[in-house]
């Protein structure tokens, strides 16, 4: 069983008068502690399905099974207490608080939610988090004192700071210069292989396809490739939670 | 919730300009309805004390017998029984008056004019000498037996200058048509409508013009320590005053409820019939219970602007705070993809209006403060034509603390309803809606 698997999931938006269908039926899964790359060109559906695997957009039809649990049918509040627990998110407009500094944005999610953390461990771990991102010297600053790089830094060690099972990046990479954009990454991928978070991409970057572990390919809301590095096509998921075992290639509409 | 509203109470400083436009708004409509609270507070104890002492006391005793045909004389005979009562019951007392009045016309070179003659001990009654202000003469003159001062106003219209003889027509207490002299002693600065009516003259030179006897008067008056103690005093001196002499009801109401006290007790001793002297004890809240209607005009007119200058406010504010939620809505989309709750966003713009609100008004109640002290700084002087509203030639305020923290609150709610439709709307943004649409 992954940590998260999608079966035959479809999203259908209102626009205007029109519906536009933008995932047309697609099933994979995803091994926990794996540096996953969903990657395709504008209007793929990347940000859709990784809205619907971060429970911020619900499936038109389909299921998006987290930690071997179906999350459809659940009530806002129980989705964004989910999303509390178990995901962190990382923005390609870095999205801060414009009016935390730096130290209170990385600290806001563990205000949140009815875990409390004890004050000395919340710190030992918030400077643990801003030296990682390398950022100590900037702890008091405001988003709007920092550059793009050290915003997505700032975002990273946010998304962390709940210990998720799951970080969602969308497009991390795609605001910022190409040094920084690969300094992010190895810092990504560090934390990736030091805390065994799994980090989830959606990216038409070739240098996080590169050293991601498994690839998610789509193109007009279906998946075109879904392999794990140096393999010809991903490993099926352990019996599924609704009792399917989904091997990654297509599942169309 | 703590977080929530401390990202409220900042996110005000987000647009500094915008929130000062907005908090200043509310202070300033808050300033104006505060401003008039003070002065309607204050009206009607400066009223009151003012005519306090224009009719020298707070709690007042009269005395009435039945004369020839059965027709009501004013008169006070013996004032032994009421001078005792009045030191037995305890009252702050200031110092007591004993005065007659009467209205008649007075004449002068063939030109006529109806006015009311306070005959005052004026050896006795020095408090009169600070708060009448003369023009024209001087309090010496009144020495003279028959020496009359007159205001301004009335001075004028009867073309009379200080030392001129004046002929008076009257009735006597018992009915009796009588023609005295004064001679002018001294002219008075007009002081309002009231100040305008009075004249004073020696009480001696009354009592004769009245046919009462040296030593009788009609009017009894008793200034206390401060208007605040009129009722309790009177209530006292009432209790010692019935087990001596006759009395006329306290607080009779009239059948259709729309009679003063006063009224009530004019028709009372009209009715009735009585041996000897019988005596009515009333208040100067009793004489000017019409002040509080216009108090209650004046915290209406108060209420009225508040709600009319809030509504334009709050419409403000409303679509300010729509604008707003458009501005953050990707900080929204952000908050809710984090974990924040739908009463979380919803409660952050509560929380940015409701700190909005209150700094707004706490800010207009200091204003208003501010104003409220330096306009009572200006002396319009005792023969200001306000003097009546006035206190020692003052404008003066008094804010009940209770009414400032009301329409703290009034405004506070009126703000909260504002932004609840825009506050709503941002709460019902699905996380994804709001990352989509984001600028």
């Amino acid at each position: 069983m992954g940590i998260v698997e999608l079966q035959n999931v479809r999203k259908v938006y209102p626009l205007g008068k029109v519906q536009v269908e933008a995932v047309k039926g697609v099933s994979f899964c995803i091994e926990k502690g794996d540096f996953i790359s969903i990657a395709g060109p504008s209007g793929s559906g990347k940000t859709t399905i990784l809205n619907m695997v971060g429970l911020v957009d619900q499936p038109t039809e389909g299921e998006v099974f987290l930690d071997g649990k179906p999350t459809s049918g659940l009530k806002d509040a129980e989705l964004t207490r989910l999303r509390h627990e178990t995901l962190g998110f990382i923005f390609q407009s870095f999205n801060l608080i414009p009016v935390l500094n730096v130290w209170e944005n990385i600290e806001f999610p563990l205000l949140l939610g009815k875990t409390r953390v004890g004050k000395d461990e919340k710190k030992e771990w918030i400077d643990h988090l801003i030296e990682e991102v390398g950022l100590s010297e900037w702890r008091k600053h405001k988003p709007n004192e920092l550059s793009g790089g050290q915003r997505q830094r700032v975002a990273i060690a946010r998304a962390l700071v709940t210990r998720p099972q799951i970080v969602l990046a969308d497009e991390p990479t795609a605001n910022l210069d190409s040094a920084t954009g690969e300094q992010i990454l190895e810092l990504m991928k560090k934390i990736n292989r030091e805390l065994e978070t799994t980090f989830i991409f959606s990216t038409h970057d070739a240098r996080i396809v590169d050293i991601a572990d498994h690839i998610i390919r789509l193109r007009d809301g279906l998946v075109t490739e879904n392999r794990r590095r140096d393999e010809p096509a991903a490993e099926a998921c352990a019996a599924g939670a609704a009792g399917v075992g989904v091997r990654g290639a297509r599942a169309g509409a | 919730m703590n977080t929530i509203a401390n990202i409220a109470l900042r996110n005000l400083s987000r647009q500094k300009k915008r929130t000062i436009l907005l908090g200043s708004a509310i202070a300033f409509g808050v300033m104006i309805v505060t401003l008039i609270n003070g002065f309607a507070g204050a009206f009607s104890a400066n009223v009151a004390e003012n005519f306090s002492d224009l009719m020298a006391g707070h709690i007042f005793i009269s005395g009435t017998e039945k004369g020839p045909d059965d027709k009501d004389v004013s008169v006070i005979r013996d004032d032994r029984a009421l001078t005792s009562a009045v030191a037995a019951s305890g009252a702050p007392i200031r110092y007591v008056t004993r005065r007659s009045a009467f209205s008649g016309t007075l004449i002068f070179e063939g030109k006529k004019l109806r006015t009311n003659v306070d005959g005052a001990d004026l050896e006795k009654e020095t408090f009169l000498r600070d708060r009448l202000l003369l023009k024209a003469g001087s309090w010496d003159a009144m020495a003279e037996g028959n020496a009359l001062i007159l205001s301004e106003k009335i001075a004028r219209k009867l073309n009379v200058d200080v030392g001129d003889n004046l002929l008076v027509q009257l009735q006597t207490a018992t009915g009796q048509n009588n023609v005295g002299e004064f001679r002018l002693a001294g002219i008075s600065f007009d002081t309002g409508i009231f100040g305008q009516m009075m004249s004073y003259a020696n009480l001696a030179y009354v009592n004769e013009l009245l046919g009462l006897a040296p030593g009788e008067y009609q009017t009894m008056g008793i200034m206390l320590d401060g208007l605040k103690h009129t009722e309790s005093a009177a209530a006292g001196i009432y209790d010692k005053l019935s087990g001596s002499v006759q009395l006329f009801e306290r607080g009779a109401k009239g059948s259709d409820g729309a009679e003063t006290p006063f009224q009530a007790l004019i028709r009372q001793q009209k009715k009735e019939s009585w041996e000897g002297v019988r005596y009515r004890l009333f208040t100067i809240n009793e004489v000017l219970s019409q002040i509080k209607q216009i108090v209650a005009a004046l915290d209406t007119t108060a209420a009225v602007i508040l709600v009319v200058l809030f509504v334009i406010i709050m419409v403000g504010i409303a679509n300010t705070f729509s604008m707003v939620m458009f501005e953050r809505i990707g900080e929204i989309g952000t908050m809710r993809a984090l974990g924040v709750q739908r009463g979380g966003v919803r409660s952050m713009f509560l929380f940015e209006a409701l700190f909005l609100a209150l700094g707004g008004a706490v800010a207009g109640i200091a204003l208003a403060l501010v104003a409220m002290g330096v306009i009572s700084l200006f002396d319009f002087g005792m023969d200001s034509p306000a003097f009546l509203i006035m206190r020692n030639g003052h404008l003066s305020f008094f804010l009940p603390p209770l009414r400032a923290v009301g329409n703290v609150a009034i405004i506070a709610v009126l703000t909260l309803i504002a932004v609840a439709s825009p506050a709503g709307k941002a709460a019902r943004l699905t996380p994804a809606e709001a990352l989509r649409t984001q600028k």
